[in-house]
């Protein structure tokens, strides 16, 4: 009944996650190389368990991203250590939003956020392929237009 | 354009200019502003202790000053009868439009069916001119309402008048639309207003504190802490002012047109709230208040918007500041007519259980005992009921409250499990209303009480809306 999202979502966030701590590995590395404090290795040994540790993290958490578009309505998942559920009725839509930074274009990946009339809603589903996105778009904005209501 | 022959004009689909002594009073609040700045800076200078320089430095120091304030006075006049010049506004068969702007212009439509509530406000000083703004807000988030400032008083409520017959769907073929009949429900009275902000939270501490920071200062031999304390009780002081003023003499009333609150000193407003308008409701009870059994309620309507915090909601999304509990269930009962309660059930009963009751009486679901240990001190008051119209949720020991939102008036519904909760198989459920002081949600529900009530809610949700009666309510 879930539809996952992108795994190049996971690739993504990875590789955003990974930079800093790839910068921080390296001066770690070569700080502790030049002055030659043993203990010093310390530090470029946190920052890869830091990054094995993002690693993981990132493909769990986009394992949990997950939606499903029932008849009426629209389910969106996410969370590894808060997870949350939410349901919005399609009649309830007020617009939808597509959106790709650079970073999510250079991988290909979209993320399409739900808006009703309440701000709490948050129903958005990031990693999405653009003409997955664009399909749901689609999809949403016709099947909130047949059920339609008002406030 | 003046007297009757001006009233009915303003609904002929003609584009109209707004009162001529709009940029007067406009002008008026850039005085006062000038002079509060210009007052704030002497006073510092005076503070400051700055009293060595000769005096033609000083009578200096003041022509300028003078000087600078008639600039920005003759500024701020010119720019508001200019603003005035190009504002004109238009009201048509399906909508209120509004031109604005001197240097950029902006062109507003309010479509009348998406209308939400009407406001007439009048100011202190429109007030002594009568005058009045309305203000048609509309569900576009926070600054979408259309405001006319000024009208005058009468123009203005004849103007709203005709606004609600058309959002209603009336036809009238009078020159001037009728004024649907009021009919007072509950007022509250100063005494009771005036005893209910000293038994709320700002007032409790000025009365706890202030004497505590005295017996410090006497202890320690010096002033610091009571001069540390003035700021606080000015804020606290000033928060209290603005509630009595805010809320002297509500009074709320039906009429066909929806519910209408009258409230305010030396502001004045009348609120109408059409009906189905609602979206959420909260009767709640601060500590003190339990002495007396007193309740306010609260209310969600799109267009009044997210400006007002949760701890002190603004003065619109009030619907009853201070009342008795049966007062405040005739306030709820004015807003949900029909409870939705099965039959041979009383309606009171059941909201009586909400306010006050802590046990699965009346149909109440309960939270499981083991819920305690996330939420050691309101758990057994966290609650829910499902009526045939509504959801209602009680909630809090201390600070009391139940939330009441109708089944069509539903956004979206969501489910929330923190990694404590994952562990005791709770999940709280999450219910998603327009922006304002009512965020319903029931905390620590037993995880499969909480998916069958997300699925039935959707379900009755939907059921609602289908059955719900038109956005023009009198074309029922």
């Amino acid at each position: 009944m879930w539809t996952p999202v992108s795994p190049r979502l996971a690739t993504a966030r990875r590789i955003l996650s990974a930079l800093p701590l790839a910068v921080l590995v390296a001066a770690g590395a070569v700080l502790a190389a030049l002055v030659g404090w043993p203990a010093l290795w310390l530090i470029p040994l946190a920052g890869l368990a830091l990054a094995a540790w993002a690693w993981v993290l990132i493909g769990r958490q986009v394992d949990a991203w997950g939606y499903a578009e029932r008849e009426d309505d629209l389910l969106v998942r996410h969370g590894v250590l808060v997870r949350q559920l939410v349901v919005v009725p399609y009649g309830r839509m007020q617009y939808v939003d597509v959106q790709a930074g650079p970073v999510d274009r250079a991988f290909g990946i979209a993320q399409v956020q739900l808006h009703t009339a309440s701000a709490h809603t948050d129903a958005r589903i990031p990693g999405l392929p653009p003409e997955e996105a664009a399909r749901l778009r689609d999809r949403l904005a016709s099947r909130g237009e047949a059920r339609l209501a008002g406030l | 354009m003046s007297g009757a022959q001006g009233r009915q004009a303003y609904a002929d689909g003609e584009w109209h200019r707004l009162h001529p002594l709009t940029p007067a009073l406009r002008s008026w609040r850039i005085l006062v502003v000038v002079l509060v700045i210009g007052v704030q800076n002497g006073a510092d200078n005076l503070l400051s202790g700055d009293f060595n320089t000769p005096p033609d430095v000083n009578g200096r120091l003041l022509a300028g000053g003078g000087a600078i304030i008639l600039v920005v006075l003759a500024v701020g006049v010119v720019y508001s009868v200019l603003s005035w010049r190009m504002s004109r506004f238009r009201v048509g068969p399906e909508a209120l439009e509004l031109y604005t702007g001197v240097l950029f212009r902006q062109h507003r439509q309010a479509r009348l069916d998406r209308l939400q509530a009407v406001d007439v406000v009048q100011p202190f000083l429109a007030r002594l001119t009568g005058l009045a703004r309305l203000t048609l807000e509309v569900a576009g988030g926070s600054g979408s309402a259309v405001s006319l400032s000024y009208l005058t008083d009468g123009q203005a409520q004849s103007l709203r008048n005709h606004l609600l017959a058309r959002a209603a769907g009336v036809r009238y073929d009078t020159d001037e639309a009728p004024e649907a009949p009021e009919q007072v429900a509950v007022s509250v009275g100063a005494p009771r207003l005036v005893l209910s902000l000293a038994l709320s939270g700002p007032s409790l501490a000025l009365a706890l504190g202030t004497p505590l920071l005295i017996v410090v200062a006497l202890a320690i031999g010096n002033v610091g802490p009571l001069l540390g304390i003035v700021p606080t009780a000015f804020g606290a002081i000033s928060l209290l002012w603005q509630r009595f003023a805010g809320q002297f003499g509500f009074l709320v009333a039906t009429s066909p047109d929806g519910l209408r609150l009258r409230h305010g000193l030396l502001e004045h407003r009348t609120q109408t709230v059409p009906p189905g308008r609602v979206q959420a409701v909260r009767l709640s009870q601060p500590l003190l208040w339990r002495i007396p059994d007193w309740w306010q309620v609260h209310a969600n309507v799109a267009g009044y918007g997210g400006s007002s915090a949760e701890d002190a909601p603004g003065t619109e999304s009030t619907l009853l500041p201070v009342g008795s509990r049966a007062e405040a269930i005739a306030v709820l009962s004015l807003v949900l007519p029909d409870a939705g309660v099965q039959p041979g059930e009383h309606p009171g009963e059941v909201v009586d259980a909400g306010l006050s009751g802590s046990t699965p009486t009346a149909g109440y679901v309960v939270v499981p005992r083991r819920a305690r240990w996330v939420d050691p001190i309101a758990w057994r008051r966290t609650g829910f009921r499902v009526t045939s119209a509504a959801l209602l949720i009680r909630r809090g020991r201390l600070r009391r409250a139940l939330d009441v939102v109708p089944h069509a008036r539903t956004q979206s519904v969501g489910l929330r499990q923190g990694p404590l909760q994952r562990r005791l198989r709770l999940v709280s459920f999450t219910l998603h209303s327009t922006p304002g002081p009512v965020s319903p949600e029931v905390p620590h529900l037993d995880a499969a009480t909480a998916a069958r009530l997300l699925a039935e809610q959707v379900d009755r949700a939907r059921a609602a809306r289908a059955s719900s009666g038109p956005e023009r309510w009198m074309e029922r």
